[in-house]
């Protein structure tokens, strides 16, 4: 399954860097926003449709209740954590690296945001760090999966509600339907407000 | 990058308002037989991974900065998820979420 992924994401890169670069026979737009979301918004409502078929579903959910919570909380005390590690690595700003992971993989908020406060070398971090870890989650969810269930949601971040979360639920079945879209919601409205709240200790 | 950010600027509404009427649509076909959906739902899945290729092949802002930053960028992905990951799996442990 995962060389299908793999075959169709190069076949994808292969096609826009052509279409970019010298053709241009479509608009980019087409593809990278209509044909993109429309995927998307259909995938969602199939995931919706055999999440509520199955018995079981509603019920889990009730059992879990708030404690769903700790996953998207999990997530991002992990992030930042990742994010300090890495400048020690490196040797680099800790401040400034701590507020690129804070993106938790929304590379189009992070790139722009973060340029905008440490400069356009941050904001080229900020993109491809973020862009990266979608990139990674989409490669490596069958390989998470043994590990935890909750692993490829962990390693989705932000994108676990709208680009990885089709791949997640493919892999962990739709019971993590609700914990994947919801934690990748919550990342996604607490992501503006971290970056800015870690930059503000700079 | 335009493409990408409509993605989530097409505002959550645009994700919520599928997955919710999915959902109203499973609820009342619950009686009906379960019908095999696998191969169609994979076949969007290949689609979604294609625009998304597509998006990043196409945006040369993107590939240009991967040069200059790709080594730390990668570190920094990989230390994410790696935490997120383990501190998920402890968290999980910790507050017994099945």
């Amino acid at each position: 399954m995962i060389k299908y992924i793999i075959a169709a994401l190069l076949l994808g890169g292969v096609a826009g860097y052509l279409n970019a670069n010298w053709s241009s026979i479509v608009s980019s737009v087409w593809v990278s926003d209509y044909l993109l979301n429309a995927s998307l918004m259909l995938l969602l409502f199939v995931m919706g449709v055999a999440f509520a078929m199955d018995r079981d579903s509603f019920s889990k959910i009730r059992r879990t209740g708030l404690k769903i919570l700790i996953v998207p909380l999990a997530i991002a005390l992990g992030t930042i954590l990742g994010g300090v590690v890495s400048a020690l690595i490196l040797g680099i700003n800790v401040v400034a690296t701590a507020a690129v992971s804070a993106g938790y993989g929304w590379y189009t908020l992070t790139g722009p945001l973060v340029g905008q406060i440490f400069g356009a070398k941050w904001g080229a971090l900020g993109f491809a760090a973020n862009f990266l870890r979608e990139l990674f989650t989409i490669l490596t969810v069958s390989l998470m999966v043994r590990f935890d269930k909750y692993a490829p949601t962990a390693s989705g971040g932000a994108t676990a509600m709208d680009t990885t979360l089709p791949i997640i639920v493919r892999y962990c079945g739709s019971d993590a339907l609700i914990t994947a879209f919801s934690s990748g919601f919550i990342l996604s409205v607490i992501a503006p407000f971290t970056i800015m709240a870690i930059a503000s200790l700079a | 990058m335009k493409g990408c950010w409509a993605r989530k600027q097409m505002n959550f509404a645009l994700l919520v308002v599928p997955l919710v009427a999915g959902m109203l649509l499973g609820y009342f076909l619950r009686e009906k037989k379960k019908a095999n959906l696998g191969k169609v739902t994979f076949g969007i899945i290949l689609v979604l991974i294609f625009s998304l290729g597509f998006s990043i092949g196409s945006n040369s802002e993107l590939l240009n900065s991967l040069p200059e930053v790709g080594l730390s960028a990668v570190v920094i992905a990989t230390l994410a998820i790696v935490f997120s990951v383990i501190l998920v799996k402890v968290g999980r442990r910790t507050a017994g979420l099945e």
